[in-house]
């Protein structure tokens, strides 16, 4: 059978960098396509190039066989090829039909708005996804999931042919997930091309039925996803064995550094209570909105909280974060480019600012000491490229995190919290990242509370495991439970009055 | 990586030759226009004028900087004048006195910064109200008198001269320097320029940020109160109406010196070229006896034009 899309020999230069070599790609009818690559492998460009955000310097691209020139993203569409990105570009503020026809809505007589049209081919749309959503619910209302959904309705009814989803799954709770995925499955069986992008390897083996793998813009590897494991993907990947994703050393754990008695928010989180030791990672787990981001940020003293204590080495711990800090408690934000990282500055202003108050010498900023900080931290997290000079917005996910993570080391924290820490990095920087959430346990005695959607991490790495769900702590559960166990909790199937654990 | 760096210096400093080109335009077109122009003693007095405007603008461009306004500056300045004239007048030594003007503008500016940070209200709503109180407050006080009669040693600050060098330009260049350092050298200047960049992620790095607001509408405030004092002292007279519309000169020195009206880059260097271009355009649309109501047209108009060129020029470096 004909490939729907074929991409041949495909080159990309930028400056001088080649970000593509002779790259080929195609999928068929029907086809869901893995696409996969540590950051900077050129994923993003073959999928601009295919798009029209770029033009190739070389190569050609066919659909059904003919060959065609795609030189701009309006091109792309009339040829049926659509993107989804993981920033929706709906309106949160209108309806859901509103959003499905924004900027083609059809006419009536004198340029009213045919609603009755857009109602019927709304419906007929939703019906072929097999969803149901109301269509007058104002998006911003219905939550993530809905966005993609309504993303990809947009996508249909605009008769894509082959769609291209971009992290879909980087927002989506688990559940949100299962729903993704039953819709591709669908759009699949309708014949639509899926090239589906995502770091999250245990999706490839759920969804895709081939994957091809880029490193450094070279085509290393395309194969039918049932003849190859998670090994294989690794390797081709990252270009050398990983042999442990999650490498922990468990140790007894020391004194206690955190105690949360019955913290409530009301609303958002109540009667909280846990605590955590020298040298043990503790994880969090629940879904999102569950409350577990809303209860480290009340910690740090980024939120109030209405009642309950925090105690700090037996201490209370200041509500007020700048108070925090001092005292040696850090969070590293879920949201990295807006909470995290300033990244129109460069890696030594990020890398310094938690300490900057440390950071003054006769009233002025002292340059000595801070190109010392950065540089041991550059080195110690192996931000690639090692340049202090540059922002951070030019570097990786990867690299950037490891800047607001250097950022946090470099304060010294005995409590180091970390929400959703390995979003959006590739695989390569999470193994990194686990290996030094390991060694500041075990070498410097620090305890950490993880935060994760990604439960085999959070489970890989935990000692033990916190389970919430809607607010509430549910369940502690050991080194050595299983996936299921934790999403059970989470999702509140087995959520039998366990209100406190210790 | 390499690559989008240089481009960004280039882009960077081709700003800024514009900017050099543009008050090397105002100077021949000026000169043009009057014969008095090209002139040392006209230059000396374009720093003259420059000086009030000038304490006002460094406050505002940390103001700025922050992605703040400061709308009150104006204000600041009348009320500030009338503290003096008025204790002044109440017979408190002068100097004294002016103290405390100059406390009465640091005080403005603090009440500025606890309305923006306690109430959490933007910078624009809570400076435009205070920019009718404190003008309100300054003919209150004076009952819209006018306050005259100061020792003449006072004079020497607004009308004396070290050499060809008015006193009050001197007064500027050390407050400039002091700003210079204090930006780009100290811990202050680097939590002003995240602040400006990510309020959120400064939030979430421990910085006190609500404190560094407070500082800085304080700075603004007590910079506008030495204009103040300075301009008294020019003009031999505290007025209620003094500094009326000074905002609108700050802001266009600011803007037009490449700071970046969201905030999180610019500086004072350019603060600099921007209000020399605004002085010069000032003072020789003056010297052509073109009357102030075209002269406000015309600064709009540049501030409008500041702040599309600005937008242009990092269009490409903001991806």
């Amino acid at each position: 059978m004909a490939s729907l899309l074929e991409m041949t020999g495909i080159q990309k230069h930028f400056g001088g960098v080649q970000a593509l070599k002779n790259v080929d790609f195609d999928i068929e009818a029907g086809e869901v396509h893995a696409l996969v690559g540590e950051n900077g492998a050129g994923k993003s460009t073959l999928i601009k190039i295919l798009s029209g955000a770029y033009t190739p310097d070389s190569g050609t691209i066919k659909i059904e066989g003919q060959e065609v020139t795609i030189a701009n993203p309006r091109q792309a569409q009339a040829l049926g090829v659509v993107t989804i990105y993981q920033e929706t570009s709906l309106y949160p503020d209108l309806s859901v039909l509103e959003n499905l026809f924004m900027g083609r809505q059809p006419r009536r007589r004198f340029g009213l708005l045919d609603w009755g049209a857009m109602k019927k081919e709304a419906e007929a749309v939703f019906k072929r996804l097999g969803v149901d959503i109301p269509l007058s619910a104002r998006l911003g209302d219905l939550g993530k999931a809905y966005a993609q959904l309504v993303e990809i309705a947009k996508a249909l009814s605009q008769k894509a042919r082959i769609l291209v989803m971009d992290e879909a799954t980087a927002a989506l709770t688990s559940d949100d997930v299962e729903r993704l995925f039953g819709i591709i499955r669908t759009m699949r069986s309708q014949g639509v091309a899926i090239i589906y992008i995502s770091h999250r390897l245990d999706e490839i083996f759920r969804v895709t039925d081939r994957v091809t793998v880029l490193r450094d813009g070279e085509r290393v590897g395309s194969e039918r996803v049932a003849n190859v494991n998670q090994n294989w993907l690794i390797q081709r990947m990252v270009g050398r064995e990983l042999t442990n994703l999650y490498p922990r050393n468990i140790r007894a754990p020391g004194k206690v550094l955190l105690e949360v008695g019955n913290l409530t928010r009301i609303g958002v989180f109540e009667n909280v209570s846990f605590s955590l030791r020298e040298g043990e990672i503790v994880g969090l787990a629940g879904l999102v909105g569950s409350g577990r981001s809303e209860i480290v940020r009340a910690i740090f003293g980024i939120d109030r909280y209405d009642s309950g204590t925090v105690l700090l080495e037996g201490k209370p711990l200041s509500s007020k974060p700048w108070e925090a800090v001092q005292s040696g408690v850090a969070l590293l934000p879920e949201d990295r480019s807006r909470q995290g990282a300033i990244l129109a500055m460069p890696v030594r202003a990020n890398m310094t600012l938690a300490v900057l108050h440390n950071l003054h010498k006769g009233g002025f900023l002292d340059e000595k000491q801070e190109a010392s900080i950065t540089d041991r931290f550059i080195q110690a997290l192996q931000v690639r490229p090692p340049r202090s000079e540059l922002p951070v917005a030019s570097l990786s996910g990867g690299n950037q995190q490891k800047v607001v993570l250097g950022k946090w080391l470099a304060s010294n924290p005995k409590v180091l919290i970390l929400d959703e820490p390995t979003q959006g990095v590739d695989v390569g920087a999470k193994a990194e990242i686990h290996q030094l959430m390991d060694r500041l346990v075990n070498e410097l005695g620090v305890g950490i509370l993880m935060i994760s959607s990604d439960l085999p991490e959070v489970l890989g790495m935990a000692d033990r495991l916190l389970v919430m769900h809607r607010g509430h702590l549910v369940a502690e559960l050991p080194r050595g439970a299983s996936p299921e166990q934790a999403m059970a909790k989470a999702t509140g199937l087995e959520a039998q009055g366990i209100a406190h654990v210790r | 990586m390499n690559a989008t760096r240089r481009y960004f210096r280039i882009r960077l400093s081709a700003a800024e030759i514009v900017l050099v080109a543009a008050l090397a335009l105002a100077i021949i077109v000026m000169s043009r226009l009057s014969p008095q122009f090209l002139t040392v003693n006209n230059f000396f007095e374009v720093t003259r004028f420059v000086t009030e405007i000038g304490l006002i603008s460094l406050g505002m461009s940390v103001v700025i900087l922050t992605g703040g306004i400061d709308l009150s500056v104006g204000s600041i300045v009348g009320l500030s004048a009338i503290v003096l004239g008025a204790s002044f007048h109440a017979g408190v030594n002068v100097w004294l006195a002016a103290l405390l003007g100059v406390l009465a503008g640091a005080l403005c500016g603090f009440v500025n910064g606890l309305i923006i940070t306690r109430a959490n209200i933007p910078p624009l709503i809570v400076t435009l109200a205070t920019l009718a109180i404190y003008r309100g407050l300054a003919l209150g006080i004076s009952q819209a008198r006018n306050y005259r009669d100061y020792p003449d040693v006072f004079y020497k600050l607004g009308q004396g001269y070290v050499g060809p060098v008015p006193v009050q330009f001197i007064v500027f260049v050390v407050f400039m320097l002091v700003f210079v350092l204090l930006l780009g050298r100290t811990v202050f200047g680097r939590a002003v320029y995240a602040l400006g960049n990510n309020e959120t992620a400064t939030r979430f790095s421990g910085i006190h940020v609500d404190r560094l607001k407070l500082i800085i509408y304080t700075l603004s405030g007590f910079l506008s109160g030495v204009a103040g004092i300075v301009l008294v002292s020019r003009l031999s007279t505290a007025k209620p109406d003094l500094g009326l519309g000074y905002e609108l000169d700050a802001i266009t020195a600011v803007v037009l010196g490449g700071t970046a009206i969201a905030g999180g880059s610019g500086g004072i260097w350019g603060t600099l070229l921007g209000l020399f271009i605004v002085g010069i355009v000032r003072n020789g649309l003056s010297l052509a006896f073109i009357k102030a109501d075209v002269q406000l047209v015309f600064i709009g108009l540049v501030l409008i034009a500041a702040v599309v060129f600005n937008q242009v020029t990092r269009r490409p470096a903001r991806r």
